[in-house]
């Protein structure tokens, strides 16, 4: 049954948007303002699907299988996927979900993305990939490593998150203590309220997240593939179905990124926040190189910040982590060299943004 | 009070937010700025910026679809 990808990436792309939730921004944060307001849910979406994952795979659910460790392709990959996804202003699925929202510029990345995982993963540079990919070293988890069951990485992560979320609880409830919360006039009433009017809280989505990535397992497992949520490949298999109608390559995950983009959609429209909206050219250059970085990196890297930061770090494999600070550092960079760097410059050499005296 | 505008429609996140930041750099303590933008994800970093730097906000408001009008009051 393929088509429960469609419905379970319809209910991400729903999710995603409501909650604003953005891997780009949860990493480019963290050093830009110091701000882990998304890092830190995220890391919640890690822990709760490896305890899911962790449990189902000991009751004989599914059976997941760690990518093996191929250090220079995921560190050259992931360093590539995070300037990649500074450039065009979101990851992967963020830029399927801002696609469905109406941002031409979302669009253009996700284009290429799509065009260079196909070229990397079926096209002609295939063999390169697979070559780069084959460079394995050693184990390909760290419980195997250690020689202990998956259970101890999974508990000894998920306190340590257990920590951080409360920590963080606590700091932003002390901030807002006196203040009060800005909020845009209600447009709904009652369960549409909640469901399709107010923004969804950074924690709501990274607990949804966790639980999707979970049922993802489940879900695409019971389809006939073994996995959890993916999108490099389906995007490359996209592309390469349409170029070649080879009907196979559609399967339960090419279902789910579609669905993102339905989803997103839906969620969109209802709030009142979809629209065409049309960036400049300096915009659409760095959104179509950015999609070029992003497909050659996750294809290198073996998966994208959903593939590696989130599913691959719940395994614990080497892939997983060593991707997801790749990444994270790539957009580190990026961020100093598109970001940081201009302002500095701006600041010296010409006029701050256009001010008009209001009527 | 003077207001001044700042149109940021069609930049995308982070863009509205370092706009702002650089456009509130050149008001006085007190000075309205109200800020268009049409990237969802500002409506979460605006309002977040305003209360951790000490801004007031003043007006929240949507224009039309997707579209937003933020009114920020500089703090000290």
């Amino acid at each position: 049954m393929i088509l429960t990808g469609l419905f379970l990436g319809a209910v991400l792309g729903y999710v995603l948007q409501r909650s604003r939730f953005c891997v780009t921004g949860a990493f480019r944060d963290l050093y830009m303002t110091r701000s882990a307001r998304y890092f830190t849910p995220f890391l919640l979406a890690i822990a709760i699907q490896a305890i899911g994952v962790a449990a189902l795979t000991g009751a004989g659910v599914i059976a997941p299988e760690a990518a093996s460790f191929a250090p220079l392709a995921v560190i050259g990959g992931g360093l590539l996927f995070g300037v990649g996804i500074i450039m065009a202003g979101g990851c992967a699925t963020g830029t399927y979900y801002r696609a469905g929202e109406g941002l031409i510029g979302s669009w253009v990345a996700l284009i290429f993305y799509m065009l260079f995982a196909a070229v990397m993963k079926f096209g002609p540079l295939g063999g390169f990939t697979e070559a780069a990919r084959a460079r394995t070293v050693g184990d390909a988890t760290i419980q195997e490593t250690l020689g202990v069951s998956v259970w101890v990485p999974t508990i000894l992560f998920s306190a340590l998150v257990a920590v951080l979320v409360v920590r963080q609880m606590r700091a932003s409830a002390a901030r807002r203590a006196g203040t009060k919360s800005v909020r845009l006039p209600a447009r709904r009433s009652g369960l549409g309220h909640y469901l399709a009017d107010i923004p969804w809280n950074p924690w709501v989505g990274g607990v949804l997240l966790g639980l999707i990535a979970i049922a993802a397992w489940v879900l695409s497992t019971a389809a006939g593939r073994n996995g959890g949520l993916g999108i490099t490949t389906p995007s490359a298999k996209i592309i390469t179905f349409l170029t070649t109608g080879d009907v196979t390559l559609v399967d339960w995950s090419v279902m789910l990124v579609l669905g993102i983009l339905v989803g997103s959609f839906i969620a969109a429209k209802l709030a009142g926040e979809f629209r065409w909206r049309v960036p400049d050219a300096r915009t659409i250059l760095h959104s179509a190189g950015g999609g070029v970085a992003m497909g050659v990196g996750a294809a290198l890297a073996g998966g994208c910040t959903i593939g590696n930061s989130l599913v691959e770090t719940s395994l614990f494999s080497y892939q997983g982590w060593v991707s997801f600070a790749a990444i994270m550092l790539g957009t580190w960079a990026a961020a100093w060299f598109f970001l940081v760097r201009p302002q500095k410059a701006a600041a010296k050499n010409r006029p701050a943004p256009v001010l008009s005296p209001a009527a | 009070m003077p207001a001044y505008t700042l149109q940021t429609n069609g930049a995308v996140c982070p863009f509205p937010l370092i706009d702002a930041k650089s456009a509130m750099e050149q008001l006085t303590t007190g000075d309205d700025l109200i800020i268009g933008f049409d990237c969802t994800q500002a409506t979460d970093s605006l309002p977040q910026w305003a209360a951790e730097d000490g801004h007031e906000v003043v007006a929240f408001d949507r224009v039309g679809e997707a579209g937003w009008t933020i009114t920020v009051r500089k703090g000290k």
